[in-house]
């Protein structure tokens, strides 16, 4: 695989034709348009996942898939040189240590969160669960959420 | 006999300096997209109750699904365009470089769509209510920000918003009495009483939404209740004389529940608003106020939301740009442009990376 891929660098000149690699990039090409397809069918069929962090799960794993074929193959990645290895490593490194840095200041607590909207969110499941209790549907506060789903 | 000789130094990497570059330039790119997106998923870690629903947040999945495949054939016409340019068909690699130009701009086509369906509902931070009581705050302010335009529009001359009533409240005492009234007298007339009652209309909701009473206590009876006090026989007398100026109002007493008045609620706001909306004379005066619909966490979503997509749109425009440098060149194209190609190439195949990321994150999760 390696010279001839390394055809498709920078300076080809010397020696021979030069083969195009048309295939296998219209190869690569039809596998992102079906990994786009599987992911916009997840999204259409939710409600068959057993709960929405499986379908994250899933969908985030086909946009990886996505994104190695675009690297590897579209930016050649994968016929270049360690280099590219010391290039990268740092850059996702300082890029996961945010989302990990970020996250027990945000994305959870330690203490009792008292956010207006945390509040908020907590009296509207308090009141969705009394209504389902009490088995009658009350109209006003609460109601909000779902006034906004027709528009 | 053998020996073996050192190895000859290798100096530096096996790629043009300009290669090298954008290749760093775009290891500094991934450290900025990945600076945003961590932060809208830990923030959405953060959020119990992150608006989902799509008919809330108004996010066409269409649209981001079709725009992931418009970036995705572009991606595909840039490498034929180096590949083509190394095989030495120079014109074929300006036309994949052409298509990939309208791509770009047909994704930004697409996203000024949604953008603009966005701005439409006013789904921009900072302007959505999160719950309730905001909500009506809203409608009341746009109300009186409608009132206050007409005014102004009406008065010119006249710069506080009372003198602004008073000259309105006069102006229709004159039309009224005016003999031998013209067509355009009447029409006068009509369009100041409109604007009257959108006044009064305003006033009602504001104070029942300042006081937090049910749209269905007059405001005529407020006073009254304010100073409602049985035992007291001055209050009696005055109730009584109050009683016979509205005889349409029902008693004090009969408003209450449990001996309370019941507080305003955005659904009778809601419909309050496309009631009037409904109305022959007020309608097309109101035709810019909207029921509110607080969305929990909307202005983090909308912050987030143009915060990414708007950071990927300016990168798109910057390839598209770096694209018409290629196309500018035109009958010139030659191997000597090959390198160059193939950088605005891995430029535009990070702008395509950032958006396979961003679409399930914004659009599918």
């Amino acid at each position: 695989m390696s010279d001839h891929a390394h055809g498709a660098a920078h300076d080809d000149g010397h020696g021979g034709e030069f083969h195009s690699h048309f295939k296998s990039y219209f190869s690569v090409f039809v596998a992102l348009c079906l990994f786009t397809l599987v992911s916009y069918a997840a999204d259409k069929i939710q409600g068959l996942f057993p709960n929405r962090n499986v379908m994250t799960a899933i969908v985030l794993g086909i946009a990886l898939c996505k994104a190695l074929c675009v690297m590897l193959i579209f930016m050649h990645l994968k016929f270049e040189r360690a280099w590219k290895y010391l290039l990268l490593a740092p850059t996702f490194i300082l890029a996961a240590t945010i989302p990990f840095a970020l996250t027990p200041d945000i994305g959870s607590s330690y203490y009792t969160p008292t956010a207006p909207q945390i509040l908020e969110h907590e009296a509207q499941e308090a009141q969705k669960a009394a209504d389902k209790a009490s088995g009658h549907h009350k109209s006003g506060h609460g109601d909000s959420e779902k006034k906004g789903s027709h528009h | 006999m053998t020996h073996t000789h050192p190895k000859p130094l290798k100096m530096g990497i096996p790629i043009p300096n300009s290669k090298l570059g954008m290749w760093l330039f775009l290891g500094t790119e991934i450290m900025f997209f990945t600076a945003f997106i961590g932060t809208y998923i830990v923030l959405r870690m953060g959020s119990p109750g992150w608006p989902t629903d799509v008919h809330v947040t108004h996010i066409l999945i269409e649209a981001g699904a079709v725009n992931t495949f418009v970036l995705i054939l572009s991606s595909f016409f840039v490498v034929l365009a180096h590949d083509a340019l190394l095989g030495q068909k120079f014109a074929r690699a300006w036309q994949y470089t052409l298509w990939t130009l309208i791509l770009g701009c047909l994704f930004l086509g697409i996203k000024s769509v949604e953008y603009y369906g966005k701005w439409e509902h006013d789904i921009l931070p900072g302007h959505i209510p999160e719950n309730d009581k905001q909500a009506m705050d809203k409608v009341v302010r746009k109300f009186g920000a409608i009132v206050d335009t007409r005014l102004a529009a009406a008065f010119p001359k006249i710069p506080k918003r009372e003198d602004q009533k008073s000259e309105l409240d006069s102006k229709i005492a004159e039309l009224k009495v005016k003999k031998d009234a013209t067509a355009a007298d009447k029409k006068e007339l009509a369009e100041a009483e409109a604007l009257d009652r959108l006044f009064t209309e305003q006033v009602d909701l504001k104070e029942h939404v300042r006081a937090n009473w049910s749209l269905a206590f007059p405001l005529a009876a407020f006073d009254q209740y304010r100073t409602m006090d049985d035992s007291n026989e001055e209050w009696k007398m005055k109730y009584a004389a109050w009683k016979a100026e509205h005889p349409d109002l029902k008693d004090l007493n009969e408003y209450l529940h449990d001996g309370k008045l019941g507080p305003v609620t955005l659904h009778e706001v809601n419909d309050r608003v496309e009631k009037l909306k409904e109305d022959e004379h007020l309608g097309p005066l109101l035709a810019s106020l909207q029921p509110a619909h607080p969305i929990l966490y909307g202005n983090l979503f909308a912050s987030n939301y143009f915060l990414m997509t708007g950071f990927h749109a300016i990168h798109v425009i910057i390839g598209l740009f770096m694209f018409t440098l290629v196309l500018k060149k035109g009958s010139r194209l030659s191997l000597n442009d090959a390198t160059f190609v193939e950088n605005i190439g891995l430029y535009w195949h990070f702008v395509d990376l950032v958006w396979i990321f961003l679409f399930p994150l914004i659009y599918i999760v």
